[in-house]
């Protein structure tokens, strides 16, 4: 992938959550179990919530992005990736998300590292960082409910 | 009248002007002898507001008032003493289970208001607060016994090669003993999630009357035989004598009482009015909530009707708990007592399809107590291998009479009951067992004493251990490959853990058998039904009548609570037998200031 400037880059990204907010907004009207739909749709709106942030780093305002250190829990790291399907329970909706937060942060660090451009590389860090969030904010959830015993 | 009789004011006037014999009156107050019994201190952060101090008190010198919000194990009031009645005896302080209550050696206070001589030690501040002399409980000396009667076990090496009971039970002897320890303080009735009528029964046993401790114990449990085995045992978490000693053996007691009769409906002296006439409940799952829920109702005239999906009601205590901990007998026997009271047992039947919209036709009420069925998956690839197995299948299979095998070698992945269970099973069918666990031992949600039992049947468990993958081997078995694990902080509470990178275990088994929990599954409600009570992680949510977003379907037990314990499905039981009576007009909406969960009787 080749982007000329921090525009071309910020607008890839944004196009990659619209993406996002597409896909979810989509399983949502396929899933048939009960308060799935809910779940779905409200993780669509979080993706309009990252895009509105990017928007914001692209008006120049840095601090939209995560500060500090991004923890890891590294749970979907080594879990099987699922296809979204009608009849998926919460635990599929959560490894699913995982999975599509870790993509996109992966996709990031491969750019960081193509790059020579040191100020593109920081804000392909900073993005990978945002997505990292992202996934951990599933982990912790898939932590607590779905590893509560484990 | 003598002359020495009419002198003898005189004489005695002359005594006043002669050395006196007693001691000269010294400056100052003489201080307490070290052990004096003076002023009572207490301190108010170890005090658990049991009120056995109040209860002994032969002057009822002491009222338990309330000075803090009641939390578990500490019921918020603290002792006030009345000095007009204390006679300074100490009882209270040689009682006091906590060891909070003292008595300083100040024995002097002189004040113009009477009331001030009411205080609260501990609370109301007072110059001798703190202080070092006074009376004090002697060290080792305590009124109530300390130690449990011990229970009795097989021996770890004889229980691994059989089903039969592991816990032996009290005999008589050692249940009135055990018995006589309680100080019936009632701490433990709060932390009950069925509210038990706790130190009534316990005092019953003491008294040697079993069939009352029977009857106080069916007030509010229809299952206790199932309780008296395997209850989690959130009362005894709190029980006042464990504060200092050990907690009074409550499960063992309940145990003992249920396990002497045979025929219970030829012992329980129920009376309640049967306002339930002429009205028709459905319930749906034989778990111990929906028990509770036909058994309160039938015997208040109700006509109730519970369709089980499975040959046998008990839900989990039936298909999951093993034998050796809770066996068919106890079960039978508490069923059989729901038939006695009229409630029509409808078994093999899943209700499914439009079943539940025709039910609510049919009936005036229907109770979901359908708890968690379906397990969650491992989610780490090799998983759909022969072999990796579900505990949940393996334990239903084996409860139920099917053939099982495990091989010579498995591991189990979780640290629940369900995986303890599992690993137990697995030791008895002849396999070496391992269990693999995310977090430290400390967070295991497994009872304690289920880890130590498992451990001394040779269960080895591998703590901070993440499975990654599970691949076939050569000659046909499973390599389970786990990675260790570091625990790293998190805000909402215990650690998580998380995986070093690039260290591998191997480790090869017959079976792999998943147990790190279980959801709800709704797939047998109409979609239309199901989207206004559940959500999507499957749980239910209920109002203080235990009444879900549908008008007239009531929910308990696994799928609502967030405990997923016995004692607590029977509690939303308890709660749904209320709330469906209120719903029906039969007694009166619940005031702001009763307890969610009822505290009944039925007799
Ligand atoms: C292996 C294991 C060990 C446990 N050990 C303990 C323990 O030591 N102590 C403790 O307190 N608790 C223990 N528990 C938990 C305890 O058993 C549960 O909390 C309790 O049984 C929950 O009761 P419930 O009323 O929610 O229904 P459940 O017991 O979950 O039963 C639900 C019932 O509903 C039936 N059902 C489901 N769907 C339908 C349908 N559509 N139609 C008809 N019937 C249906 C099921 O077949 C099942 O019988 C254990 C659980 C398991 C699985
Ligand atoms: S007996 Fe001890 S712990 Fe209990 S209320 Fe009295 S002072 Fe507090
Ligand atoms: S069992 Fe323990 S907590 Fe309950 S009444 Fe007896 S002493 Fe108090």
């Amino acid at each position: 992938m080749q982007f000329d400037s921090i525009e071309e880059i910020l607008d890839f990204a944004i196009g990659k959550e619209m993406e996002a907010h597409d896909m979810y907004m989509d399983i949502a009207g396929k899933v048939k179990r009960p308060g799935l739909e809910k779940t779905f749709l409200e993780l669509a709106q979080m993706e309009l919530g990252h895009k509105a942030r990017l928007e914001q780093v692209k008006a120049g305002d840095l601090s939209g992005f995560a500060a500090g250190e991004v923890q890891n829990l590294k749970i979907s790291d080594h879990l099987v990736d699922v296809k979204p399907h009608p009849n998926m329970d919460y635990q599929e909706a959560l490894l699913f998300a995982m999975k599509a937060e870790q993509r996109a942060h992966d996709l990031y660090v491969d750019l960081a590292r193509a790059t020579s451009d040191p100020g593109l590389r920081e804000l392909f860090k900073g993005l990978a960082k945002e997505e990292l969030k992202h996934k951990l904010f599933f982990e912790t959830e898939y932590d607590d409910v779905i590893l509560e015993g484990n | 009248m003598s002359l020495k009789n009419t002198l003898a004011p005189f004489s005695a006037w002359m005594q006043a002007f002669s050395k006196p014999f007693t001691v000269p009156d010294e400056p100052g107050v003489r201080p307490g002898a070290p052990r004096y019994r003076g002023w009572h201190i207490n301190d108010r952060e170890t005090c658990i507001g049991c009120g056995t101090c109040a209860e002994i008190c032969q002057n009822v010198a002491i009222d338990m008032v309330p000075v803090d919000e009641p939390t578990k194990g500490d019921s918020g009031l603290r002792p006030k003493v009345d000095y007009g009645r204390c006679c300074w005896c100490a009882l209270c302080v040689d009682v006091c289970p906590s060891g909070s209550l003292a008595m300083s050696n100040e024995y002097v206070w002189v004040d113009h208001d009477g009331d001030a001589f009411r205080y609260t030690p501990g609370v109301d501040e007072k110059p001798w607060d703190g202080a070092e002399l006074g009376w004090r409980k002697d060290e080792g000396f305590d009124i109530v016994d300390h130690e449990r009667v011990p229970m009795g076990h097989l021996d770890p090496e004889e229980r691994i090669h059989t089903w039969a009971e592991v816990v032996v039970g009290y005999t008589e002897e050692e249940a009135r003993r055990e018995a006589a320890r309680c100080v019936e303080c009632g701490l433990c009735v709060a932390a009950c999630p069925a509210h038990m009528h706790i130190p009534d029964y316990i005092a019953a046993i003491r008294d040697g009357d079993d069939v009352r401790a029977l009857n106080v114990i069916y007030d509010n449990n229809s299952m206790p035989e199932m309780c008296g085995k395997v209850c989690t045992r959130r009362c005894e978490s709190v029980c006042s004598i464990g504060v200092n000693g050990d907690p009074l053996a409550i499960r063992w007691l309940k145990r003992y009482v249920t396990e002497r009769f045979d025929d219970l409906k030829s012992v329980l002296d129920v009376d309640v009015e049967r306002v339930g006439e002429g009205r028709k409940i459905a319930v749906i799952g034989g778990g111990p909530s929906g028990i509770t829920v036909a058994y309160y109702l039938a015997i208040r005239g109700f006509e109730v009707t519970i369709h089980e999906a499975l040959p046998q009601l008990g839900g989990a205590t039936f298909f999951g708990i093993p034998k050796y901990r809770f066996p068919m007998p106890s079960l039978e026997k508490q069923i059989k007592l729901l038939e006695d009271a009229g409630v029509k047992i409808v078994t093999n039947h899943r209700v499914e399809g439009d079943e539940l919209r025709r039910m609510l036709e049919e009936n005036d009420a229907v109770f979901i107590g359908t708890g968690l069925m379906k397990p969650y998956r491992l989610g780490a690839e090799g998983e759909d291998l022969p072999g990796v197995v579900y505990a949940l299948d393996l334990l239903r299979d084996k409860n139920i009479g099917r053939e099982v095998e495990v091989g010579e070698r498995v591991v189990v992945v979780g640290g629940g009951n369900v995986a303890i269970d599992a690993a137990r099973v697995s030791r008895r069918l002849g396999a070496e067992v391992t269990i693999a666990y995310r977090r430290r031992i400390v967070d295991m949600p497994a009872d304690d004493e289920e880890i130590e039992d498992a451990e001394a049947e040779g269960v080895e468990i591998i703590p901070q251990a993440i499975p990654l993958r599970v691949e076939r081997t050569d000659d046909g078995r499973l390599d389970f490959v786990w990675g260790p694990a570091e625990m790293v902080p998190s805000d909402r509470g215990r650690p998580r853990p998380k995986l070093i990178e690039g260290v591998e275990h191997h480790m090869v088994v017959d079976r792999v058998i998943v147990a790190i929990g279980q959801s709800a599954d709704h797939s047998w409600m109409p979609p239309d039904i199901a989207e206004k009570v559940a959500d999507a992680k499957g749980w239910i949510t209920v109002d203080h009548n235990g009444m879900t977003g549908h008008r007239g379907i009531f929910a308990g037990g696994d799928l609502v609570n967030d405990t997923a314990d016995a004692i607590s499905a029977i509690a939303d039981g308890l709660r749904a037998v209320e709330g469906i009576q209120r719903f029906l007009g039969i007694l009166p909406e619940r005031e702001e200031t009763e307890p969610e969960i009822p505290v009944i009787t039925v007799r």
